[in-house]
């Protein structure tokens, strides 16, 4: 079967990952887990432990979901690109009015600073 | 065969799973689960392409989102304490009337229990048309894609330029005071010729 390499990927993956977090439990030396200057909060104010659960900017979001955008843009030339052949000139120029008006949108992206951190 | 038994009943339990998990997150991440092993049962569809495309979007962006929004929620463990049984009468006549619907689509020959309109269920033919050429999934999207269908093509394109656009309109909310670093003005300023106030003035423009 031809998804035979993906398989064997996904195993060695597995065992990689699952490799990683034992050896972490093996050689993390447990005396030294509880030393107060590990407890302490840090130089910068944050404490070391904490819940992860807080809020943070709406501007992540911003950059997920734009993200998202860009990622279906290039799912859109997969086919594109194996098919240029057979497709002619007409669909090259259908794919290239597509990138442009996507483009307007990462212009206005940009103009805007929606990228912008400051 | 086993493939499928073995993503099909993975990607239920974990769909029950989501469900019932206490924690949000640990829900989130049965959903990915679930998403991976429904992009096996399309590959075992023969749909690489959409086995991809599901992973990509879904697991690599969605449920991105969805950990933000579980996030933002600020929920730490989802309170059940509520009787799940008050729910059972409402959900459980959906969830029959759903059934049904599905055993009234689903030919009557994938389930072994109920009586087949063909004694012959065994007998399997052959596309013969697929022997002589074969396209993969690419090439059929790419060809009917942004030739035949290039208008539904141009609106998705649009329809994505409404989603950035909308993006940004509801999230951005420049604040004015905060200070930003112009490098070009800094750059340009010649320092020799100027005192120690028109420096910091220069230099700094707000």
């Amino acid at each position: 079967m031809e998804f035979a390499p993906i398989c064997v990927y996904l195993v060695i993956s597995l065992l990689l990952s699952l490799i990683l977090i034992d050896v972490s439990f093996l050689f993390a030396s447990s005396s030294s887990l509880a030393y107060p200057e590990k407890l302490s909060a840090y130089e910068c104010g944050f404490d070391p432990l904490d819940d992860a659960r807080s809020r943070f900017d709406i501007r992540f979001y911003l950059v997920s979901i734009l993200f998202i955008i860009f990622d279906l843009e290039v799912t859109f030339l997969f086919p594109w690109a194996v098919s240029l052949n057979k497709i002619g000139l007409f669909g090259f120029w259908s794919m290239i009015v597509f990138l442009l008006i996507l483009t307007i949108g990462f212009i206005y992206e940009w103009k805007k600073g929606a990228l912008d951190w400051e | 065969m086993i493939l499928f038994s073995v993503f099909s009943s993975i990607a239920l339990v974990s769909s029950v799973m989501v469900i019932r998990a206490k924690n949000p997150v640990h829900s989130v991440l049965f959903f990915i689960l679930v998403f991976f092993n429904t992009s096996g049962l399309l590959v075992l569809l023969g749909l690489d392409f959409f086995a991809m495309i599901f992973l990509v979007v879904y697991v690599g962006a969605i449920a991105v989102l969805f950990l933000f929004v579980v996030m933002m929620l600020n929920i730490k463990i989802a309170e059940i304490h509520e009787n799940v049984l008050r729910y059972l009468p409402v959900g459980g006549i959906i969830g029959l009337i759903f059934l049904l619907e599905i055993f009234f689509i689903i030919d009557n020959d994938y389930i072994p229990i109920l009586p087949t309109k063909l004694s012959t269920t065994y007998l399997t033919y052959t596309v013969y048309a697929e022997k002589i050429q074969s396209w993969t999934n690419l090439e059929t999207l790419g060809n009917l894609l942004y030739t035949t269908y290039f208008i539904l093509f141009l609106v998705s394109s649009l329809i994505l330029l409404v989603a950035m656009i909308g993006a940004i309109v509801l999230t951005m909310h420049k604040t004015t005071q905060v200070k930003r670093q112009d490098v070009f003005r800094q750059n340009v300023i010649d320092f020799k010729t100027l005192s120690i106030a028109q420096k910091i003035t220069q230099s700094d423009p707000k």
